[in-house]
């Protein structure tokens, strides 16, 4: 059986969090299985999309289409594939596009690729109409470059500045002419102003044109031949810095947001088996969840939660959304003004994570979405809090007792001794905690305002 | 040789967003609008030359309505009106003047639980396909519960959130059993008589139908909803024919076109049939991309002309084909 | 151009109020060319009725409902800037109201214009509350590395904890949060920051809370959302917090149909919601400090779709105030159809000169840094 804390770490950051009965149930299987059982995502499940269709005709368009993402990342059976999802996103955002459908294609694609050869990963990123229409690849013709894409390709979604030439760019844009999408002209009309008419919204597709392609010949970072966008990714997932680039970004996605010593070391790791296995994500997210770096202690709440984690995590773990036709518990408005409102990142290098989160707007709008959730005994994960805690040991429980059982069951959390001491105080103005008889559903709404309480503490804001 | 010849398009430009249609003696469209706002009233009247006669305000007694799905007159030509939000039957006049109402939230009998269709037999009573329920009620029009059947399962007779349902000219029931994927067929008094089609993307199968309608001849129209597209079949079930859409610019939707240069001109160098790429290829995909098609079809209806609409909900519009033998 | 004495300026009592009307405001039915013939041709089937059109002059008037802007126009009280823009019209709400936020239209950038203000009006972050939205969410106009900008959706349940009802339970609470942040604010790192953050937040909260309490007033405000925000937005000028910058959203003005219609109704409540609010600053002595801007991310087309009209970018603002210069500023585009911008009123006058003007003659402050670069500015205000 591994440790409880381990194991509820490892799903903060592979998930969105995990009930404490979920967790028991991972740790009987053993911390590696879990890993693994996460890196190879089956059936996801039934998210009623059938229903949702019906009983909504603009379902996937607008607000609507991060409705069916925010409960497909309550619901899902494979935890990692939306995180892997999200954090793609991040990687590669693209904002200003509004065709719902065209987003949750290009979030099928990530979930495609999240877990095989980062070169694929960008021939498919490359390919995306989304992303081809957000920088512009549409407009990169064979006899009128436009290098916006090529520029990023290479600058935000591989090396970074530093590991090209100007000369590199233009090259790589050279290879991408003629990816577009079909009907790039009326559809990058469309979407330049969200058009809807005159029948409803058309969705994107991939359209490769060789007739606007530039069959010439291209020297890209020293190499030299008649390239296509392919080629090009081939060259780049070889580079060093692109494995280095990767690696890290997962790493301070998964792992911790500042890279230290330690840091460094276990992307080295990452590193070797980015090469060793084919570029392959899975084997490279094995490395660090399987490092001591990621299973030391202190690697545990070393991250900030993101706005997305925060609210989805909040929703499992209280059942807020018991199956996926109950929505999202209000997940897909809430994030936007704790900073992150998805495909509507600031800008083309995403959200900047960490410390960057904090906001004192932002930390409001955080702590009155998940203390609402959690001050509730009617929400089912609650309840199994308070059961747990009624089962533990007799049923009356002194503050700090109360306090310490929260703090476990809802995490565990560790909170420093200011935190405690204070929570404690909080608890003690009702004093002890009775969960027998006649009592029992008045103090049950005293543990719910410990809980609230403790989702407003600093050190619940980390992950 | 059987066949339908495609006549036209009514609708885009944003003026109307049909779930349901009926029509009126005088051969007017009653459009049930899904989403109003903008001008657009909960109805919509206008005729074949797509000429606007009337917006019809949002009156269901006691304020809006909530999620009407289904529009049809009776005898009198009086509205009636299916809210499945609200479980219940508005009855209105021509000029959307309240004259009543029926039908409560629960699960006993004559309460509806999320109904979602609402057609009227030769004798003017009314059938509801209660799809919470999984069953099929009827009552007169004024709302006295006359009898049921149905109960959730995939057995004859049993059905899994019934969304369409439609009277032959023999007053047979025929009910679109969704989430079985199959259309059944009832007696007048709901006795089973026939089941057709099964879970499939192949003729004759069936993903997730939302309505059907028969013609003078017996002629079964499926919304096979799943699958964006209408299949026909013969009096026993038997495949005939399949449609997958051909909209052109309506009126209104020309007029868009032609208030927007900008987009006039790029989609006239469009290809609005794409070619899709392999993981593109679902009914689903190709219609969000194929803007003739049939895209999320929510009624159907013959008139006495022989002339099938289609109601094509998330293209706001309805597509009007002419039957030929 | 004006002296100005660069940041912490000689206007310290100046108040701006913004207005956005999201969607995108019909230009054509809100300041309405009654007297040019092309209007009638394009707008065949969506024009306002000469007989009906709140007439400024012999070519122009404001719409039918605008009666309430139109007696603030009779005071001379408000400016009409006419075809504002910026080249390369983007026609996506999102990014052209980007554009409008953050005053770069090359470039996507994060900072907006008004928060570059508010830096340059309170450089060290001292006043939590130098600005102030109402609304859910910051306005990417507001967002500026630094810079602490409250959002307030509902002024009277504004603060932590706002579902706990019992108000006894909820201090204890409040107190507990204030301990747990003020410990954590001594420590290092990024845990510091989030303590002093948690402080900062409660602060802000606490302070605001006390601002309904403390107002009165003979104006009754109408019920809609805009009204509410402007009255909130009373409420905490006149509690004397310091706030400088107030923002407000209004809308949608997304008339892609209901031109005739739900375009008038917006105005009927924006237009009561200026007067109400602008007798309301009179009555509390506020109304010589303060402007009103009132703007939209862009105009719609030049011809109509039948009912409505669809995105375009030659728009309208308007400046309210006591010591605003009423007028009409810049030409009205012209509506012939080889003067259009793909079908377009043809922008002609760049809406970063609004802000230079706003920002020099109202706030007091350098404009080239908080708009970037340097635009001809409107005379918009009285000396």
């Amino acid at each position: 059986m591994s440790d409880i804390g381990l194991i509820a770490h490892l799903m903060r950051r592979a998930g969105f969090g995990a009930s404490r009965g979920e967790v028991e149930a991972y740790a009987a299987q053993g911390y590696e299985a879990t890993v693994e059982w996460l890196l190879h995502p089956g059936d996801p499940g039934d998210f009623g999309e059938d229903l949702a269709k019906r009983r909504a005709i603009g379902f996937d368009e607008g607000g609507a289409a991060f409705e069916l993402w925010m409960v497909r990342m309550i619901h899902s059976n494979n935890p990692l594939e939306e995180k892997m999802a999200l954090f793609l996103h991040g990687l590669f955002p693209v904002i200003y596009m509004s065709q719902g459908r065209a987003l949750l294609n290009q979030l099928d694609s990530f979930r495609r690729h999240a877990f095989g050869s980062f070169r694929d990963l960008l021939v498919a990123l490359s390919s995306d109409p989304a992303m081809l229409l957000f920088l512009n690849n549409n407009d990169n013709h064979a006899d009128a470059m436009n290098e916006n894409y090529g520029r990023e390709l290479v600058e935000l979604f591989s090396m970074g500045v530093g590991n090209y030439t100007e000369r590199d760019v233009k090259e790589c844009a050279r290879a991408f002419t003629g990816w577009t999408l079909g009907n790039a002209d009326y559809m990058a009309v469309r979407a330049g102003k969200n058009s809807f008419d005159p029948y409803g919204s058309i969705a994107w597709h991939y359209e490769y044109r060789p007739d606007d392609h530039d069959t010439g010949v291209k020297t890209f970072l020293g190499e030299t031949g008649d390239f296509d966008g392919e080629d090009i990714c081939d060259i780049i997932a070889r580079q060093p810095a692109s494995a280095r680039f990767i690696c890290t970004r997962l790493f301070q996605f998964f792992a911790a947001d500042t890279v230290d010593a330690g840091g460094r070391r276990t992307i080295d790791e990452m590193v070797e088996t980015y090469y060793s296995s084919g570029y392959e994500i899975r084997s490279v997210l094995r490395t660090l969840f399987n490092s001591d770096y990621f299973k030391s202690e202190q690697a545990r709440y070393a991250r900030v939660k993101g706005p997305v984690e925060l609210v989805i995590n909040a929703v499992r773990m209280t059942g807020a959304s018991p199956n996926p036709a109950a929505g999202s518990a209000g997940a897909n408005g809430a994030t936007g003004p704790m900073g992150q409102a998805v495909y509507r990142p600031p800008s083309v290098e995403g959200w900047h994570e960490g410390k960057e989160w904090i906001e004192s707007g932002a930390l409001m709008e955080r702590v009155n979405f998940v203390a609402k959730l959690f001050r509730d005994p009617s929400k089912q994960g609650v309840r199994d809090i308070i059961d747990r805690i009624a089962s533990s040991n007799g049923g009356v429980y002194s503050p700090e007792e109360t306090v310490d059982l929260c703090l476990d069951l809802i995490g565990p959390v560790r909170a420093s001794e200011e935190t405690r001491a204070h929570l404690v105080e909080f608890a003690s103005v009702g004093g002890d905690v009775d969960l027998r008889g006649d009592d029992r559903g008045k103090s049950e709404v005293r543990v719910g305002e410990i809980l609230a309480l403790i989702t407003a503490t600093p050190e619940y804001q980390f992950a | 040789m059987f066949s339908l010849e495609y006549v036209k398009t009514i609708g885009g430009g944003r003026k109307i967003r049909p779930y349901d249609i009926a029509f009126s003696a005088d051969g007017k469209y009653y459009v049930l609008n899904h989403a109003t706002g903008f001008g657009a009233g909960r109805f919509t009247v206008c005729n074949f030359d797509e000429d606007i006669i009337v917006e019809l305000p949002d009156n269901a007694g006691d304020g809006t309505f909530a999620q009407p799905v289904a529009i049809a007159f009776d005898r009198d030509e009086r509205m009636f009106v299916l809210d499945e939000a609200k479980h219940r039957v508005t009855i209105l006049d021509k000029n959307a003047e309240f004259l009543g109402e029926w039908g409560a939230n629960g699960s006993g009998d004559g309460e509806l639980d999320r109904p979602s269709a609402l057609r009227f037999d030769r004798n003017d009573d009314c059938y509801v396909a209660d799809q919470m329920n999984h069953r099929v009620q009827k009552f007169t029009k004024d709302g006295e519960y006359l009898l049921q059947w149905g109960s959730f399962g995939d057995g004859e007779g049993q059905f899994n959130m019934p969304w369409g349902l439609n009277l032959d000219s023999h007053d047979c029931v025929y009910v679109a059993d969704w989430r079985n994927d199959r259309i059944q067929k009832f007696t007048p008094d709901g006795e089973f008589l026939a089941a057709f089609g099964e879970s499939g993307r192949g003729d004759g199968q069936f993903d997730r139908p939302s309505c059907v309608v028969v013609d003078d001849e017996g002629y079964v129209y499926v919304g096979d909803w799943g699958n964006e597209r209408v299949q026909v079949l013969d009096p026993d079930g038997g495949f005939v024919a399949k449609l997958h859409g051909q909209a052109t610019l309506s009126v209104w939707a020309s007029r868009f076109i032609d208030s927007n240069p900008d987009e006039k001109r790029t989609r006239e160098a469009s290809n609005l049939y794409p070619d899709l790429p392999h993981e593109l290829s679902s009914p689903f995909h190709v219609s969000s991309q194929t803007e003739p098609h049939f895209f999320g079809i929510t009624s159907l209806h013959v008139d006495d002309q022989d002339r099938l609409y289609v109601v094509d909900s998330r293209r706001q519009r309805f597509q009007i084909y002419q039957k030929r033998r | 151009m004006p002296q100005t004495n660069g940041s912490n300026g000689s206007h310290g009592d100046r108040k701006l109020v913004v207005v956005q009307q999201s969607g995108g405001n019909d230009y054509l039915n809100s300041v309405v060319p009654y007297t040019n013939g092309h209007y009638y041709d394009f707008r065949a089937l969506t024009h306002h009725d000469p007989e009906d059109v709140l007439k400024i002059d012999d070519t122009v008037g404001f719409g039918p409902t605008m009666g309430p802007i139109k007696e603030l126009w009779d005071q001379g009280k408000v400016a009409v800037i006419n075809g504002v823009g910026y080249p390369n019209p983007d026609r996506s709400h999102f990014r052209s109201m980007d554009i409008w936020h953050t005053a770069e239209p090359e470039a996507i950038s994060q900072e907006g214009w008004l928060g570059r203000a508010i830096r340059e009006m309170d450089p060290k972050g001292e006043n939590v509350l130098t600005a102030v939205n109402f609304g859910v969410g910051l306005p990417r106009a507001l967002g500026c590395d630094g810079v602490p900008v409250a959002s307030v959706g509902n002024l009277a349940t504004y603060g932590l904890f706002p579902d706990m009802e019992d108000e006894w339970l909820r201090e204890y609470a409040l107190e507990a949060f204030g301990k747990m942040y003020g410990a954590a604010a001594g420590k290092e790192a990024v845990m510091g920051f989030l303590g002093q953050t948690g402080t900062d937040a409660l602060k802000g909260a606490d302070i605001l809370s006390t601002a309904p309490e403390q107002y009165s007033s003979t104006i009754e405000y109408g019920s809609n959302g805009i009204a509410k925000s402007l009255k909130d937005a009373a409420q905490v000028m006149f509690a004397d917090f310091g706030t400088r910058i107030f923002y407000a959203t209004h809308g949608s003005y997304d008339n892609h149909a209901g031109l005739k219609t739900a375009h008038p109704q917006l105005w009927t409540e924006l237009g009561p919601a200026v007067t109400d609010f602008m007798d309301d600053l009179e009555e509390h002595g506020e109304a010589d400090d303060t402007a009103i801007l009132i703007f939209s991310e862009f105009g719609r087309r030049v011809r109509d779709n039948g009912n409505g009209a669809d995105h375009g970018s030659g728009g309208v603002a308007f400046l309210v105030g006591n010591k605003v210069k009423g007028g009409m500023y810049g030409e009205y585009p012209s509506l012939a159809e080889k003067d259009h911008l793909d079908g377009d009123l043809h922008f002609n006058n760049d809406f970063r000169g609004i802000y230079t003007s706003i920002a020099e003659d109202w706030l007091g402050l350098d404009a080239a840094p908080i708009v970037k670069g340097r635009f001809e500015s409107f005379d918009l205000f009285e000396e």
